[in-house]
């Protein structure tokens, strides 16, 4: 697969709402206070969302996140993603999804994407690559 | 990015289901009829079942795939699989391909994300990958080259 790199992604988050446990596995969310975006094409803040994260019998954890970013000129962007984290395996991949209304930005409409995340004690961080 | 080949899918479809003009954009639905999938670790057979590609044509000209098929490997187990696509390119690629002609694959955007899920313990590690595939949209129907994200 060929692949170029979109952003990297930093968010902060507050401390996790634990709901527990519910007939699909441990759900705990984490809202996302803020962060930042930088690539080649795009770059600016993290206005908020949060990440419903639901932990299997197997241990792995499958995330469900939908934020919303501000380009660095004023463009909102809807993202969301799916994913699954195994830190036993050190594995934490993601499937970026992008809206927007923004015409410079509307190539973000019309793309897959895949992220590799990283765990950080003040907020993960993810490496986002297109889809080519 | 770290991918490895999973699978080549092969499926087979019957004439679409025109839901036609949605609030969201032009809605057709294409029943899969069946089909049959290899790869290193895993090789069988498409069930017609539960299979189908609900597509969804956007105001953009993106045309959005909601894909679920089931799949049957040659050892028995039953895997279920569901992935999100888009497809989009030049209006004559996009024509062509839905008069039923050959297209290059290269020609136009035509990519999927994949999830899987069973209960078989032998393909329990696919319930915990993610994967991208490149579609190549043909007359008798779409070929999928899946890699798993490593």
């Amino acid at each position: 697969m060929n692949a170029r790199p979109l952003m990297r992604l930093r968010f902060t988050t507050a401390p996790v709402e634990e709901i527990s446990l519910t007939p699909h596995g441990t759900l705990s969310i984490f809202p996302i206070t803020g962060g930042s975006f930088e690539g080649e094409r795009l770059r600016g803040t993290v206005l908020g969302g949060a990440d419903w994260v639901t932990a299997g019998a197997d241990g792995t954890r499958e995330l469900d996140l939908r934020v919303t970013l501000e380009t660095d000129d004023g463009a909102l962007i809807h993202m969301t993603f799916t994913g699954v984290r195994d830190d036993a395996n050190h594995y934490f991949r993601t499937l970026p999804r992008f809206e927007t209304a923004a015409p410079k930005y509307a190539f973000l409409n019309r793309l897959l994407a895949v992220g590799v995340g990283e765990g950080h004690r003040d907020g993960p961080i993810h490496t986002i690559e297109e889809i080519l | 990015m770290n991918t490895r080949l999973l699978m080549t899918l092969r499926v087979t479809v019957a004439a679409p289901q025109n839901i036609a003009g949605v609030p969201h954009g032009t809605r057709r639905t294409v029943p899969i009829t069946g089909g049959d999938f290899d790869g290193p670790w895993l090789r069988g057979s498409v069930l017609p079942g539960g299979s189908g590609d609900w597509l969804l044509l956007r105001a953009d000209g993106v045309l959005e795939l909601d894909f679920r098929a089931t799949l049957r490997t040659d050892d028995g187990a039953l895997i279920s699989m569901r992935s999100f696509g888009l497809r989009h390119g030049p209006p004559e690629v996009m024509e062509a391909l839905a008069r039923g002609e050959a297209v290059e694959p290269a020609a136009y955007y035509f990519r999927t994300t994949p999830r899987f899920e069973t209960s078989h313990p032998k393909y329990a590690f696919l319930n915990r990958r993610l994967a991208v595939a490149t579609g190549d949209r043909r007359a008798e129907g779409p070929v999928y080259t899946i890699h798993e994200l490593h």
